[in-house]
């Protein structure tokens, strides 16, 4: 009768886990899973415990094996438990003993970069990728850099172009970043492919397209063998890689004191519409340019006969305005916080 | 330059072009249409009208009643003129149409009689000034036909940008070149109406001194005024001119005067020769002599404006006075007028840059001064006074007495320039024959002829003398004529510069990655400000609030702040890095790159989980302190007025330490001290007082540091390797007086703690009443670690009994306990 009983305890325990492991399995949320614990491991009345208050009756020789198999159940269960426990967690976001995830993250502030800024960094990373290097040359520069050695007489017409400010006699706030050319060809010896990014003045008002204050990018290559048809090439290629690569680019003959032929250039995009058709935009005029004059190679006492070169500058602010639909450029020197932010 | 299109083709008359196809070419050519006009545009409802009868009306005096053939049969009109002509054709707006100023012409009834259209005057077409009378139209029309068509006025005024080196395009025959499939060949000027085909006029040529006609011409600066021709005219009828030529002056967007001056604008605007006309009678002894001004001379323009005339201007003038400024105006006293007689008609050569310098130095610009600045054609001049006189006869009436007076010191000889084609094709990379480059300069006008292997030479027109004096400029009319987008676009390969990428480009570069990580926007704010913020003055500056170059960039960032937060903004954290100016005793400015960076509002988003703290000066120590670990490493952010010695910086460039002191709160504010002692930054809680902010405001703190103008290269990182050992950590606090900083303290137990020390800091401060009065615990952490073996708690106990005993011999401050 007594192995009878051992066996018994025995086979209740395996049944037991059996319907234990059951019941963890459907467990649907955690309150329901936790009413499985109670029912099978509660202390007081749990059907295992109770089980194993029942070892008590067996005889001592029974006693091990019953009592390591009541162990083995009551560890899978638990095991059972807190498997469920944790899947049932990952499940749903609204368990009531873990965070509410549907609250808002933690974050910092997010700064931006000034959309003139991310211009000139979108326009130079194209132009370094094309072998050019930065120069900078000072703000406030000289008659002599700022017209006359850019082939531009004083008293020639095309110095009005640009209504300059003045310190002194002479003395001037650069009215365009084409100093930089010549101060860069004064220091460094042919081949030259640079571009030159920074602020230029000019006397002009506040308008929705005016500022006295502006940015500039200027550059110029000059070597041996540099030619129109280089020129165009190269200046094209950055056009589209800036504006993308359905568009159209334009050379327009035009006039600068400093190069000779002179261009102006347009760009024609190709825009993708709301519904999906595509559409291309106007012409837009983006830069003047040209091949440099041989008179500036001359002033800086390049030799003009062996090399040639050619030059740009464009404005970073219209190019943002285009770029971001900016209907007025004041907003850009406003500076507030919500125009700023939403640059990210 | 405004052109009448309709005109441009009158002149050349092969031009086949819409008008959009005109502007596309001349955009392709150099010359861009700025914007453009349909004269006919509001006139398109307008159309002829004959009348067939007319009478008075029953129940009004001043009205007529009309039977008019319109485009709808014959309708009933009441008229407001006293005279209509039957038979005659008018300008007719049927019921429907609506006028240029935007007015309906309904069926209506004029007392008592219906009126179904109306008859139009100049005026309320925006033709004219006369509404006096309807717009009676000479010749034969057909009944029905638009009118603006039928009477010539279905034009394109095109406004086109003619940059500074293109006088020749500002005229309709320099435009019309351009757009000719042949060129100047193309060119051919229409008859004037009522003019003789060929005036029967000979020239009295002389060299600085020619006279007929009972006038004498004489040139005393042949430099300056190389030609000078004056026509006669005797027994001129000085009136308003026809319509076809107030028309077309108008379409080219000029104003009629009357027929003596309104020709001589007609052949401006055609030729682009400026001329001029006297009455002769007010000409003492009808002599005009062209010199440079005298001392104390003076000349009321005929704008009426009293003229500061200075010694060196070239003036023209009678035999008692000046008369005019040579290539810019003529003067009030010897204007054509409503009785003038007798006339000299003016064509003359002046140089350009006398002439701009003049009109330059008087603050004014005419449109005669305007294309000699920019280069009138020597080679025109004959046909242009010629025009004019046939013009004026045809107008005016009158007749030409003796001869075409011609003082001609300084003969024109047309410039012969020289062109090799193997330097077009090195300039421009495509290969352009002798006969390519012929082809294409011809049409504009030069001449062409071979003069060696590989030499051409180029003989200018002289619509281009002024802007074609070299190879290269020839060069540029082989590529504009052959066309930009005719050439192909091919990289080649380039070889790499001689000039490295500025380091100062990459230091601010990484400075605006980090200042926006750190969660701060860059501002872009003009370097131009009012005099408290700047110590470089401007010359001519636009307004006081933009009159000097900023000294500093903080405070003009500040004003954003300002501007922010009167718009409701209230967290607001700005960085900028421009330029700075400072004086120099004689020479151009001093100018340093700097950043300067504001922090305001709350130092973390709004977050439900944690009130947000307002920014304090700690946080603009923060900031300084990474902005001088990249761009001066060897910098550091100390509180002002707490280093060694005073103000040490000798250079001009940088501000003295002063600085701080103004901007920032008292005791709340830092300076970046260089390793050599300069003050290159500065930085703290702003003023309040400073601000114009609203009661809501926040403290702001704000910081600028000076960028080195050649940032050294960044030293490459050495590691090193990650210590084998445990590290041992105490923490101890001391109990630090009001008047101690908590830097000092810190400072003695580093040094006292030694070699074995790794790191050290002030991980909390506390204050409260259970500390004695005037008291804070501030507490430290020290972290030991020894090379090569494990530290023992002996040691570390004798170390930290050490630096205990060294603060309070240091500084006096007790530990906690």
């Amino acid at each position: 009768m007594l192995p009878a009983a051992r066996g018994f305890v025995i086979e209740d325990l395996r049944k037991l886990e059996a319907d234990a492991l059951g019941e963890v399995r459907a467990a649907s949320d955690p309150r329901e899973l936790e009413g499985v614990r109670v029912r099978y491991l509660g202390r007081r009345d749990g059907l295992v415990s109770r089980c194993l208050r029942r070892l008590g009756g067996l005889s001592p020789e029974e006693r091990p094996a019953a009592g390591a198999e009541a162990n083995r159940v009551k560890g899978s269960v638990d095991r059972a438990l807190e498997e469920r426990r944790a899947a049932l967690s990952r499940d749903g976001a609204s368990s009531e003993d873990g965070p509410d995830l549907t609250l808002p993250a933690r974050t910092g502030w997010q700064g931006t970069i000034h959309p003139v800024s991310r211009a000139v960094d979108d326009i130079w990373s194209i132009f370094r990728s094309l072998g050019f290097t930065r120069a900078r040359g000072p703000e406030v520069d000289t008659e002599w850099y700022n017209f006359v050695a850019l082939n531009t007489p004083l008293d020639h017409p095309a110095a009005d172009e640009q209504d300059t400010l003045y310190l002194a006699p002479g003395l001037l706030l650069r009215s365009h970043t084409s100093p930089v050319q010549i101060r860069t060809m004064e220091q460094y010896p042919p081949p030259i492919r640079i571009v030159a990014p920074g602020m230029v003045y000019r006397r002009d008002t506040y308008d929705a397209t005016h500022t006295p204050a502006f940015a500039q990018i200027e550059g110029l290559v000059v070597d041996e063998g540099v030619t129109f048809v280089d020129f165009k090439a190269t200046l094209a290629e950055f056009a589209r890689r800036f504006w993308g690569p359905g568009t159209r680019v334009r050379f327009r003959p035009s006039f600068f004191p400093f190069t000779e032929p002179s261009a102006e250039v347009d760009v024609k995009r190709l825009i993708v519409r709301e519904d999906g058709r595509e559409e291309e935009t106007d012409w837009i005029e983006i830069m003047g340019a040209g091949m440099v004059d041989p008179a500036v190679l001359d002033n800086v006492g390049y030799d003009s006969e062996r090399y040639t070169g050619w030059a740009f500058g464009m404005g970073p602010a219209r190019v943002a305005l285009l770029r971001h639909g900016v209907r007025d450029l004041r907003l850009f020197y406003e500076n507030d916080m919500r125009f700023l932010g939403q640059f990210r | 330059m405004k052109v009448s299109y309709r005109w441009v083709r009158d002149v050349a008359p092969g031009i086949g072009l819409r008008p959009a196809e005109a502007m596309e070419r001349l955009a392709l050519r150099g010359a861009p249409v700025e914007e453009w006009v349909d004269l006919a545009e509001g006139l398109k409802d307008v159309v002829i009208g004959q009348v067939l009868e007319a009478g008075p009306h029953p129940n009004a005096d001043r009205l007529t009643i009309c039977r008019v053939a319109g485009p709808d049969g014959e309708v009933p009109v009441v008229c407001g003129a006293p005279v209509v002509r039957v038979g005659a054709y008018y300008p007719f707006a049927p019921v429907g149409a609506v006028l240029p100023g935007g007015f309906r012409i309904g069926k209506r009834k004029i007392r008592g009689s219906y009126s179904e259209g109306m008859l139009c005057s100049e005026r309320e077409l925006e033709l004219g000034e006369d509404h006096a009378g309807i717009m009676l139209l000479e010749g034969q029309y057909e009944v029905g036909a638009p009118f603006a068509a039928s009477v010539g006025l279905d034009d394109v005024r095109m406004d086109v940008e003619v940059t500074p080196n293109r006088g020749d395009l500002l005229s309709h025959v320099g435009i019309a070149r351009e757009l000719h499939p042949a060129g100047q060949a193309g060119i051919a000027l229409p008859p004037l109406p009522g003019g003789r085909d060929e005036l029967a006029a000979s020239f009295a040529r002389g060299g600085g001194e020619a006279s007929s006609a009972g006038c004498r011409i004489r040139i005393e600066d042949p430099d300056l005024c190389s030609r000078y021709l004056g026509a006669v005219i005797r027994g001129v009828t000085v009136g308003p001119s026809p319509r076809w030529l107030a028309d077309r002056l108008r379409a080219a967007g000029a104003r009629p005067i009357n027929n003596v001056v309104d020709a001589t604008n007609y052949v401006m605007l055609e030729l682009g020769q400026p001329l001029h006309a006297f009455d002769l009678e007010k000409l003492a002894d009808a002599t005009i002599v062209v010199g440079r001004a005298r001392p104390g001379e003076s000349l009321v323009t005929l704008d009426d404006e009293p003229r500061a005339i200075t010694p060196g201007m070239l003036m023209i003038r009678d035999a008692v006075q000046p008369v005019a400024i040579a290539g810019v105006m003529g003067g009030r006293d010897s204007e054509v007028s409503g009785q003038s007689t007798d006339i000299l008609l003016e064509c003359a050569l002046f140089e350009p840059r006398q002439v701009r310098a003049t009109r330059r130095a008087l603050a004014m610009s005419t449109d005669a001064s305007y294309r000699f600045e920019r280069g009138v054609d020597p080679a025109t001049m004959e046909a242009a006074v010629l025009r004019a006189v046939t013009l004026i006869l045809a107008t005016a009436g009158g007749t030409l007495d003796g001869e075409i007076i011609d003082a001609h010191p300084r003969p024109w000889v047309p410039p012969v320039v020289g062109l090799r084609p193997s330097r077009a094709s090195h300039v421009l990379g495509v290969d352009f024959t002798p006969d390519a480059i012929s082809k294409l300069l011809v049409p504009l006008g030069y001449k062409v002829e071979a003069a060696g292997a590989d030499r051409l030479d180029v003989t200018v027109p002289g619509h281009r003398t002024c802007d074609t004096l070299r190879e290269v400029d020839l060069i540029e009319e082989v590529a504009r004529t052959h066309g930009y987008d005719a050439f192909p676009e091919v990289m080649s390969a380039a070889r790499a510069g001689t000039v490295p990428d500025h380091p100062l480009f990459q230091l601010e570069d990484r400075l605006r990655g980090l200042l926006a990580a750190n969660g701060i926007s860059e501002a872009q704010t003009p370097a131009l400000g009012p005099k408290q913020h700047g110590d470089v003055a401007l010359l001519n500056p636009m307004s006081r609030d933009e009159g000097y170059l900023r000294r500093d960039r903080l405070p003009g960032l500040l004003t954003h702040v300002e501007r922010n937060m009167s718009r409701g903004v209230r967290d607001v954290r700005l960085f900028e890095i421009g330029t700075a100016f400072a004086p120099s005793e004689d020479g151009p400015p001093f100018e340093s790159s700097r950043v300067a960076v504001v922090l305001t509002g709350g130092r973390t988003p709004a977050h439900w989980s944690s009130r947000a703290e307002p920014f304090d000066v700690h946080d603009i120590a923060g900031v300084l302190g990474l902005i001088t670990r990249e761009a001066r490493p060897d910098a550091a952010v100390v509180p002002a007025g707490r280093r060694a010695g005073g103000p040490t910086n000798g250079r001009t460039d940088v501000p003295a330490g002063g600085q701080a002191q103004q901007l920032f709160v008292p005791g709340r504010c830092y300076e970046v001290v260089s390793g050599s002692g300069e003050v290159v930054g500065w930085g703290g809680q702003v003023r309040p007082e400073l601000l114009d902010l609203p009661r809501w405001a926040g403290p702001v703190v704000g910081g600028e540091v000076v960028l080195p103008a050649v940032p050294a290269p960044q030293p490459d990182v050495t590691a090193r390797d990650l210590p084998d050992q445990p590290a041992v950590q105490r923490d101890m606090a001391f109990l630090v007086p009001a008047g101690t900083a908590a830097g000092e303290v810190l400072d003695a137990a580093r040094r006292a703690a030694g070699r074995l020390l790794e790191t050290g800091d002030v991980f909390d401060v506390y204050e409260g009443e259970d500390l004695p009065p005037g008291m804070r615990s501030v507490a430290l952490r020290l972290r030991f670690r020894a090379r090569g073996r494990t530290l023992t708690d002996r040691e570390v106990d004798k170390t930290c009994r050490r630096v205990v005993r060294t603060v309070k011999e240091k500084t006096g401050v007790e530990p906690r306990r």
